[in-house]
């Protein structure tokens, strides 16, 4: 086994000092019945071109695109090459989570300076080493804000978000029988303003609304603070196209108490949705009741700045069930894909590519418009995601996509029966005006039904 | 590593007007501003202005602070730090993989549905139990969803239970996952083995008695809703009694949870299926050799027994065979399994870290079945073989046979005032990072040594002698170990104060 320094004469020197004959007499702790007395069904060892022919061979079973004007939650975009340099790097990708600052000031520097510019863009005071995903960064969000609130058990759940983040939250609240999720209905593709005023009491510990949200309508923030505030709730945005803190203003900024949701978007593939790339930011206020790692800065005995992983007080190592959440790792080398991504970026660039993520989805929009059997169905500012009502087939469209290459849009009945017939279209930067001509054009082509 | 150069934070050296990317020439015209004023994007305080050149500098010269796998021993007990593999990298980065999208229809990402499949099927070999979901992004989200998956079947039995066992070996991350589940956490005490205790345990300094096993399934009988036992446990000893721990849990209607943060000691030897495991979990960044990344992303599959297959999470993909005619070979298709209306729901926003699971396939497919068993021995044996050299120098406050790891105590050095925290620390001066120190809790003082299977002859003998030699220093110069790390970037760092006054992002002046 090519991985495995082993060596007749070596390793017959270790059992000598160990003193026994063999390295199965080291098994004695396992109780003979309880071993496993055959080989393991599977395949013997593979040499490397072995495997890799095998696992090239799965990764070539995946059709290819083209082009895809598909969004939903994970987002094509261009990725700069110094990032898969940069992490190829053994200090970075085989290291661990940083329990020994002095050997480890690389990953918490990086974490710092992450951890600002996740601040940055969601003008909020306080966020973390990074969480698992949008859908379970919406969890966290949620059972903190229920501990920050006291004594107040309902979370409003907007029904504009992410269908999957809605799912993953009703998984975990499930187990608590004191805590209740409540969805408060759409109007015109954003949150009902007076569904959620009939919602809100004293019982609410938090509203959360996409931002933009999955329909890609923007939520006004700055509106719905007002009600939500008034009722002593915190209100939540949550973002699953970061590339929209380049378009809309700081959530923090804007009325949100919480931030929270995806940011693969800086600096990631797709990668079949993960790794991705959670993130939460609150106010300096809350700062304890955030879950997760979280990196500060501190001196060392010489007085030199260096980094070290803090408030651990309220981590399960020292609180165990008392913890303010059971995550112990988090996204680390996606983080550092996004740290990277930010700082190759910079205002200007993040400013220019949210700029051009508008603009081609606006061009996508208007030239669908032209089309007969697409119809304009939501009327609010939105960034790179919209939904148009289709008259004609999904299946017959998708089919005559996939023929040329092209994955089109999200056949959005399948989560929304309201929206049935309607088709949610993304564009980014990727997306070349002759992409979206060349989509036009076949689907000019597609029969009409009756 | 260890640059000795400072490099500030890239904030304090950004300029405006530098910039380390262009934007393609915009092709389709600019876009209406229609969003309400006070909605627009304001400025940024942090971004920095660099160009990429300085980027590129920048995280190079941060990388160079860092101790990794490459750099040699990474003895962190109980995180499995062996060899990350370079073929599972190229491979988890085959634009094929890496572009594919998750609201791609089944018939378009056949490739990720039969590699998920497939490395279902190996996880479920390896451990014996017949049903995996591949969806937790990490070992406590593996944890959460193997509670919620005996909750769901407590709940189809008519009540959910009250109490969940755990005992006080376990990583802290169980307790915390139970509380997260809705249980009430009851703790399991151990023996002076650090094997579970059926019996009571009579406090030797305070007296008090605490419950063991038998009085606490007792007592509590069908209050109890399972039990998460991590075997081999954090001392690396095997719960001998498990197949009893099991049967007595089962006997009350609980089920047991395996905590599989060590089965690097057991893949291939002994599988928890045989043994009353119902459910577990399994870290693919330990056992299967995907890279930490400085903290993640993992992956934390959950494999089940049949009575808990029906609450797994959605979707769960499966493999459906077409029909052919004699002699020929049968053809499959995978899709995923959204209809499964007792499953628990989702755990990840999509399908779990895909990138990781193609990782830990390449993983299985390069070691195979003999490979994978050689893999567990080969760890075992290195272990062993730091047991051997270290033990007298340093105290071995349990004596049981051990697996993949070894736990010392600092009870020899603390004669001389030496400590387990001013031993780690020295051997950052040797080089070498440190085990992980002051876990399990059950051992005072403890240096949890796992070196797996990565290491050869030569790099376990250089690391005896360092803490051979360290022990020494212990007994003849003392300050040495008080003042160490001498030779890293920096010396030890003012955690205090960084707690106490938090400061966690940089801000303009």
């Amino acid at each position: 086994m090519r991985y495995l320094p082993s060596s007749p004469v070596e390793d017959r020197a270790l059992l000598d000092t160990i003193g026994v004959p063999n390295a199965e007499a080291l098994l004695v702790g396992i109780p003979e019945p309880l071993r496993l007395r055959r080989d393991l069904d599977l395949p013997t060892q593979g040499s490397e071109q072995e495997v890799a022919w095998q696992m090239m061979g799965l990764a070539n079973k995946n059709t290819r695109f083209c082009a895809q004007f598909l969004g939903a939650g994970a987002y094509d975009h261009f990725v700069p090459s110094a990032i898969d340099a940069l992490i190829s790097r053994q200090e970075w990708f085989t290291a661990y989570t940083p329990y020994q600052p002095e050997i480890s000031q690389g990953t918490l520097q990086h974490i710092f300076e992450y951890q600002t510019l996740i601040c940055d863009l969601t003008g909020l005071e306080v966020t973390n080493a990074s969480l698992y995903d949008g859908g379970t960064a919406c969890v966290e969000a949620a059972l903190m804000a229920v501990r920050v609130a006291k004594k107040r058990h309902t979370v409003l759940v907007s029904r504009g978000l992410h269908p999957m983040y809605r799912e993953v939250l009703k998984t975990n609240f499930a187990p608590h029988d004191d805590l209740k999720l409540v969805e408060v209905g759409l109007k015109d593709g954003v949150t009902d303003l007076a569904d959620l005023q009939a919602k809100l009491n004293g019982d609410v510990a938090a509203v959360m609304v996409g931002y933009p949200n999955f329909l890609g309508a923007v939520e006004d923030l700055t509106t719905l603070a007002g009600p939500v505030h008034a009722a002593g709730a915190l209100l939540v945005s949550v973002t699953q196209e970061a590339f929209a803190f380049g378009w809309f203003e700081a959530p923090g900024k804007a009325g949100a108490d919480m931030a929270c949701g995806e940011a693969m978007s800086l600096g990631n593939k797709l990668n079949f949705g993960g790794p991705f790339l959670g993130f939460l930011a609150v106010k300096d206020a809350h700062k304890r009741e955030i879950p997760g790692r979280v990196v500060g800065q501190t001196k060392d005995l010489e007085g030199r700045t260096g980094y070290v992983l803090t408030l651990t007080a309220r981590e399960q190592h020292i609180r165990r069930d008392k913890a303010t959440s059971n995550i112990c790792s988090n996204q680390g080398l996606v983080a550092l894909r996004a740290n990277i991504f930010m700082h190759l970026a910079g205002p200007e660039g993040l400013r220019g590519l949210a700029e051009q993520n508008a603009a081609k989805a606006q061009y996508l929009r208007q030239r669908l418009l032209e089309l007969p059997d697409m119809e304009r169905v939501i009327d609010q500012p939105f960034f790179n995601e919209f939904v148009l009502r289709y008259t004609g087939d999904y299946a017959v469209l998708q089919e005559a996509c996939l023929k040329e290459s092209l994955l089109p849009g999200l056949d959005l009945g399948r989560f929304y029966p309201e929206y049935a017939g309607c088709i949610l279209w993304c564009a980014t930067e990727l997306h070349t005006r002759q992409m979206i001509e060349s989509l036009v054009e076949i689907l000019a082509r597609v029969p009409a039904t009756v | 590593m260890f640059l000795r150069q400072r490099e500030p934070l890239s904030f304090e050296r950004s300029v405006p007007g530098k910039r380390g990317m262009d934007l393609p020439k915009l092709d389709v015209p600019v876009a209406k501003d229609t969003r309400p004023a006070h909605l627009k994007r304001g400025g940024f305080d942090a971004l920095p202005e660099l160009s990429e050149v300085e980027v590129i500098r920048h995280f190079t010269r941060l990388s160079k602070w860092n101790y990794g796998v490459d750099d040699g021993i990474y003895p962190l007990g109980s995180c499995t730090m062996k060899h990350n593999p370079r073929l599972n990298e190229k491979v988890a980065g085959l634009p094929g993989f890496t572009d594919s999208h998750p609201m791609a229809p089944d018939a378009f990402v056949q490739g990720n549905l039969e590699t998920i499949y497939t490395l279902q099927e190996w996880l479920k070999e390896i451990t014996g139990l017949p049903g995996v979901t591949l969806q937790p992004s990490a070992g406590a989200a593996g944890e959460l969803t193997g509670v919620m998956l005996i909750r769901a079947y407590h709940v189809s039995k008519g009540a959910k239970r009250r109490v969940i066992l755990i005992p006080d070996s376990g990583h802290g991350t169980n307790p915390a996952t139970a509380a997260m589940a809705g249980y009430e956490v009851v703790e399991l005490p151990s023996r002076p083995d650090g094997t579970i205790s059926f019996e009571d345990v009579t406090d030797p300094v305070n007296g008090k008695v605490r419950k063991g096993l038998n009085s606490l399934v007792s007592e509590l009988g069908h209050e109890i809703a399972g039990a998460m036992i991590t075997n081999p446990n954090t001392t690396g000893v095997f719960e001998f009694r498990f197949k009893e721990i099991s049967d007595l849990l089962h006997s009350v209607g609980a089920l047991v949870y395996m905590d599989g943060a060590n089965m690097n000691a057991l893949v291939g030897v002994a599988r928890p299926g045989d043994f009353g495991v119902d459910v577990m979990h399994l870290n693919l960044h330990k056992t299967f050799s995907t890279p930490h990344g400085g903290g993640g992303p993992g992956a934390g599959p959950v494999c089940c027994a049949e009575k808990l297959v029906p609450f797994l999470p959605v979707p769960v993909v499966v493999r459906d065979t077409m029909k052919v005619g004699e002699g020929e070979v049968p053809k499959h298709s995978y899709r995923m399994d959204w209809n499964r209306p007792q499953s628990i729901g989702k755990v990840h926003t999509f399908y779990g870290n895909f990138g990781v699971l193609v990782r830990a396939l390449t993983y299985c497919l390069s070691h195979g079945s003999d490979g994978l068993k050689e893999a567990t021995l080969r760890a075992i044996v290195n272990a062993n073989y730091i047991r051997a050299r270290l033990k007298g120098t340093y105290a071995l406050h349990i004596d049981s046979p051990t697996l993949h790891e070894v736990v010392f105590s600092d009870t020899n050095q603390a004669k001389h005032d030496v400590h387990t925290l001013d031993i780690a620390k020295r051997l950052i001066d040797y080089g070498y990072h440190p085990p992980t120190i002051y876990f399990p809790m059950i051992v005072p003082g403890a240096l949890m040594i796992e070196p797996t299977e990565s290491e050869g002859k030569d790099e376990l003998d250089a690391f005896c002698d360092a803490m051979l030699q360290i022990a020494k220093e212990a007994e003849e110069n003392p300050d040495l170990l008080h003042q160490a790390p001498t030779l890293a970037p920096l010396r030890r760092m003012d955690e205090t104060t960084a707690a106490r006054k938090p400061v966690l992002r940089w801000q303009k002046a």
